[in-house]
């Protein structure tokens, strides 16, 4: 915040008498249309203290922040209360418009007359006007009493954390390593690459997903400014903006990588990802990877592209026979006792991107997914027909392995589902891949049919509507209502009962294949990360960014920010896209060098601390701390940088020791009694 | 019988009396062997039945369900009772009671006129619930009961659409309830008493006849009963066992109708769990009234244990 104003250490005594202004806002008619403006200005001015009160159709613009500043110099005001809106929408515009006139910013005090006003009492002209005329005798108190205040610097890490390396965490980090921004890229899966990995071909310019993606995943893993931690979790987190400390687990590998085994003294040794390892393992687990449709050795990679190129071995499986180190050789890149290592690291800014994982939807058991063969999860289908899946992209029945000559693809799998056992939202990116998917059988397999059972089609992006238009032309049927229940046939065959709102009538199809678009929702990690961090979330699990529309990035806590679906649901642009915008926010602190903290921490009044310590365990920030003061006392003191004024430990202390600056207790009881005593005080 | 055995007041509803007394006379003595003591529920009126009564007056229907339920609180027991269409009623107007300060006002407002007041002191069970909780009988104590296996043959279980449905509040043997829509809690029930439990295509659909369509469109109902009798010997099976008397009614006299009215003729067996777990405790099915069933049951019984 830059504001000029003289220092504390400058100021002169304090005026004796304060001198306070008032400025209503009409905010056009959202408060003027159901309130009395000019009978709470009129008011304002009959308020012990008050010199001048003004009126105006929106204060927030440029001529009704020149009205403060005006004020200022021409009635030597010694505080400002604007009855507008919400601190959260404007407190800082009129901090800044009370800076350019001279006065200290945290001399402005605001009063909600909007938001907990006009609007709640749209219908109420009287009893609103009375209400904005209580919070503004309310905010006046209060400014009379208001002190200089200065925010704290502190010095920024030229580091940047992402946790988790799919398509948004690895554009995220390359976003920050090429602005120089050394950044770890945190991992908790063998490879990075994410969902968007498992994917076949992405919609609508059908480019092969791998073919897009891979390149990147290569170039992250080698861009000198990104230190990559595959396997790997967020263990704690402990700081703020700034400086975070960080710690991370990285879970036994088994396998040395040639920088790891240089370190180790090993000469030329470490995983070249030959594979000889795998070869002669003897243990085989379904690739997890693959969606258990492939197998996979106890040592293994999860897919050719794999980044970085280094087998694991997975230590459940495992059964410790050595093959594989006599396999490997020379080469020495196994290690059958590695353990977990823990390691901190310090970090200015954080990016979480942490992504989602589908829904369960055998919980909604009408489809009978994983209760009948030949009903598969659009991952599923992204694997069996994609090049490098399991079938070498031959779509396959798994009851019989027998190509499917009719696909039912039933969209809003639980989403869009308000029946409790489904999610409420919708998923956003399944009407346009089972369009995809529709496209792709037609394509591959002469004659098959494709029926998408819908609800709505949501094709908003860019070539989106064409492209709905386009599977509409090559033939793909679509059948608008959910679809009530999936019955398996003697013959394995399908038989699809749905409604169809159009027709107005019942339909019953059989279908060779069933396709369940599945509803997405967070990965069980992200729960555990959002707690460690700090972050909010909404309702249903996804995280919270600080305003949907003006910070879309940003989070609640300060230096924490968000990308890709772990905010919501998001097709791969829109990831993309969020991923440099949030590379671009975490990097302006770190750039910056320094950033600012509100000066709202709590402050020990040494002479009145009896050191009984019982603050110290109430702080969940564990900004406080006991130390021995000067006079050989035992008292406490507060990390301002930790603390963030929530006021736990002021509220609980017993001897009244802990001074909450902004909110001390003569400011507060100024304004209980300015409520309780109207005028008189 | 013994202190520890579960005493509830049994509500008979209509069919099962008049209809089906093997199923009333199965109820109480396959109960006994299992600690299920069932009293009668004296002066208990129609549940009343939800299709007919709810479908005309909701009022009617919450103020006789709640009689009922009196009857049972003064005799201080929850009620236990044999048909999905009875659950249905005295459930739910039960739950909507005790959930629901002024629909409970006013129906007591009508019951003062009986002297009568609702209270909400008491829960209501389907019996077949009760053979599945564990707190009460549970699958072991079920199977340790059964003394003639009902081995080597197929059945289907049909478990009508009161008991679970809706799904919204209901509980089910003391837990939130499962799976409405692919439930095994029949079939393990069957396969306790020895025989083999099919499945079967729209196990889950309405037997034809609930919600009044019985009375009102007997051809259409026919038609669902027909589509269920496709599916259920197209598994395999050789009798249906169902939970509700209602249920029973409209597969057994519903064969007849069908072959009176579309001439197809099935002649598969029908009998409620009531009656086929007497048959595996050893009562004879003359006993179990089994001779008063439209569809003859002997072609079942000539098969149980290879024909002994």
């Amino acid at each position: 915040m830059v504001y000029s104003g003289k220092k504390a250490s400058e100021s002169s005594e304090p005026p004796v008498e304060p001198r306070i202004g008032v400025f209503i806002c009409h905010c056009g008619t959202n408060i003027a249309g159901s309130l009395d403006v000019i009978a709470v200005k009129e008011y304002a001015l009959t308020l012990p203290h008050v010199v001048v009160s003004e009126n105006y159709a929106y204060m927030c613009s440029t001529p009704g922040q020149n009205m403060i500043h005006d004020a200022i110099e021409k009635d030597h005001l010694t505080g400002i209360v604007v009855a507008a809106c919400t601190p959260r929408l404007h407190e800082p515009t009129f901090r800044t418009a009370t800076a350019n006139g001279g006065l200290n910013p945290f001399r402005f005090e605001m009063a909600n007359i909007r938001d907990q006003g006009s609007w709640v009492h749209m219908h109420d002209w009287d009893g609103g006007t009375e209400k904005a005329k209580d919070a503004v005798r309310i905010a006046v108190a209060k400014a009379t009493m208001l002190e200089d205040l200065y925010p704290m610097a502190v010095p920024v890490e030229h580091r940047a954390m992402v946790v988790g390396a799919g398509v948004a965490g690895i554009q995220t980090s390359m976003d920050l390593a090429k602005a120089g921004i050394e950044t770890y890229l945190i991992e908790k899966e063998p490879t990075i690459g994410g969902r968007m990995s498992q994917l076949d071909k992405t919609f609508p310019t059908l480019d092969c997903s791998q073919c897009i993606l891979s390149p990147k995943m290569a170039e992250a893993g080698r861009m000198p400014g990104i230190r990559l931690f595959t396997l790997a979790e967020v263990e704690a987190v402990e700081g703020y903006i700034g400086n975070f400390d960080v710690t991370i687990r990285r879970h036994a590998r088994g396998v040395l990588t040639p920088d790891e085994a240089a370190a180790k003294g090993i000469v030329g040794g470490g995983c070249t990802g030959c594979g000889d390892c795998s070869q002669v393992c003897p243990v085989v687990r379904p690739n997890t990877w693959e969606f258990g449709m492939a197998p996979r050795k106890a040592i293994y990679i999860q897919h050719a592209q794999v980044v970085p190129l280094i087998y694991t071995i997975d230590f459940d499986a495992c059964v410790k026979c050595g093959l594989c180190e006599t396999a490997c050789g020379t080469k020495k890149a196994i290690d059958l006792n590695m353990e977990d290592e823990l390691f901190t690291v310090k970090v200015g800014t954080v990016i979480l991107a942490t992504g989602y994982e589908t829904f369960p939807i055998e919980e909604k058991s009408e489809w009978g997914y994983k209760l009948y063969d030949n009903v598969i999860s659009s991952l599923e289908f992204e694997r069996l027909i994609c090049a490098s899946g399991p079938t070498i992209g031959h779509l396959v029945r798994p009851s019989d392995g027998e190509t499917p000559m009719s696909v039912g693809f039933v969209l809003c799998a639980g989403s869009r589902d308000n029946t409790g056992i489904g999610k409420p939202y919708c998923s956003r990116f399944c009407c346009m891949y089972s369009l995809k998917h529709a496209h792709q059988v037609i394509e591959k397999i002469p004659g098959c049919k494709a029926y998408i059972f819908y609800m709505d089609i949501r094709s908003f992006g860019k070539a989106y509507e064409e492209f709905y238009y386009r599977i509409q032309h090559e033939g793909a049927k679509f059948i608008r209502g959910r679809v009530a229940q999936i019955q398996e046939l003697p013959n394995k065959n399908l038989l699809v009962i749905a409604e169809d709102t159009l027709l107005g009538m019942p339909v019953e199809i059989e279908v060779d294949l069933v396709v369940l678009a599945a509803a997405v929702q967070p990965t069980a990690e992200t729960e555990v990360v959002r707690r460690l961090f700090g972050v909010s979330c909404s309702a249903d699990k996804w995280l919270l960014e600080a305003h949907p529309k003006l910070d879309p990035c940003g989070t609640t806590t300060a230096g924490v920010y968000l990308a890709g679906v772990c905010q919501g649901p998001k097709d791969i642009p829109d990831t993309v896209a969020q991923a440099e915008g949030a590379a671009s926010a975490a990097s302006i602190p770190i750039h910056s060098g320094q950033v600012e903290l509100e000066p709202y921490y709590a402050q020990c009044v040494e002479k009145l601390c009896a050191g009984c310590g019982m603050c110290v365990g109430q702080c969940p920030y564990s900004a406080l701390s006991m130390i021995v003061a000067d006079d050989g006392r035992t008292v406490m003191t507060v990390t301002a940088a930790k603390c963030k004024g929530c006021g736990t430990c002021g509220g609980f202390c017993p001897g009244g020791a802990i001074r909450m600056q902004h909110f001390t207790s003569p400011q507060i009881l100024a304004q209980i009694d300015a409520f309780f005593l109207g005028g008189e005080q | 019988m013994s202190g520890n055995n579960h005493q509830f007041a049994f509500f008979l509803g209509c069919i099962a009396p008049n209809r089906y007394p093997g199923i009333e006379s199965a109820a109480i003595r396959t109960g006994k062997k299992l600690g299920i003591d069932l009293v009668p529920l004296k002066g208990a009126s129609c549940c009343p039945a939800p299709g007919a009564f709810g479908s005309i007056d909701l009022n009617v229907w919450y103020a006789m369900a709640a009689r009922n339920l009196v009857l049972a609180e003064q005799m201080g027991m929850d009620i236990a009772l044999i048909c999905n269409g009875c659950y249905k009623s005295i459930w739910e107007v039960n739950h909507k009671l005790k959930h629901n300060a002024e629909l409970r006002d006013a129906v007591n407002e009508v019951l003062k006129e009986v002297d009568m007041e609702f209270k909400g002191t008491i829960n209501v069970y389907h019996l077949a619930e009760l053979y599945y909780n564990d707190e009460i009988c549970g699958l072991a104590k079920l199977k340790d009961s059964v003394n003639t296996p009902l081995t080597g043959v197929k059945v289907a279980c049909h478990y009508g659409c009161h008991l679970l449905k809706p799904r919204k509040d209901r509980e089910f043997a003391g837990d939130v309830i499962g799976d409405t829509e692919h439930p095994t809690w029949f079939e393990e029930l069957v396969d306790a008493l020895g025989a083999e439990a099919v499945e079967y295509r729209n196990k889950m659909q309405c037997c034809g006849a609930g919600g009044g369509v019985r009375g009102y469109d007997i051809a259409h109902a026919l038609d669902i009963t027909n589509e269920k009798l496709i599916n259920m010997t197209d598994a395999g099976a050789e009798a249906i066992v169902d939970t509700c008397p209602f249920c029973q009614l409209q597969f057994d006299r519903g064969q007849f109708e069908i072959q009176e009215k579309f001439g197809v003729e099935w002649n598969l067996p029908v009998l409620h769990f009531c009656e086929m777990l007497g048959l595996a405790q050893g009562m004879s099915p003359v006993e179990l009234g089994l001779d008063l069933h439209q569809i003859s049951c002997n072609p079942f019984l000539d098969k149980i244990n290879g024909g002994q």
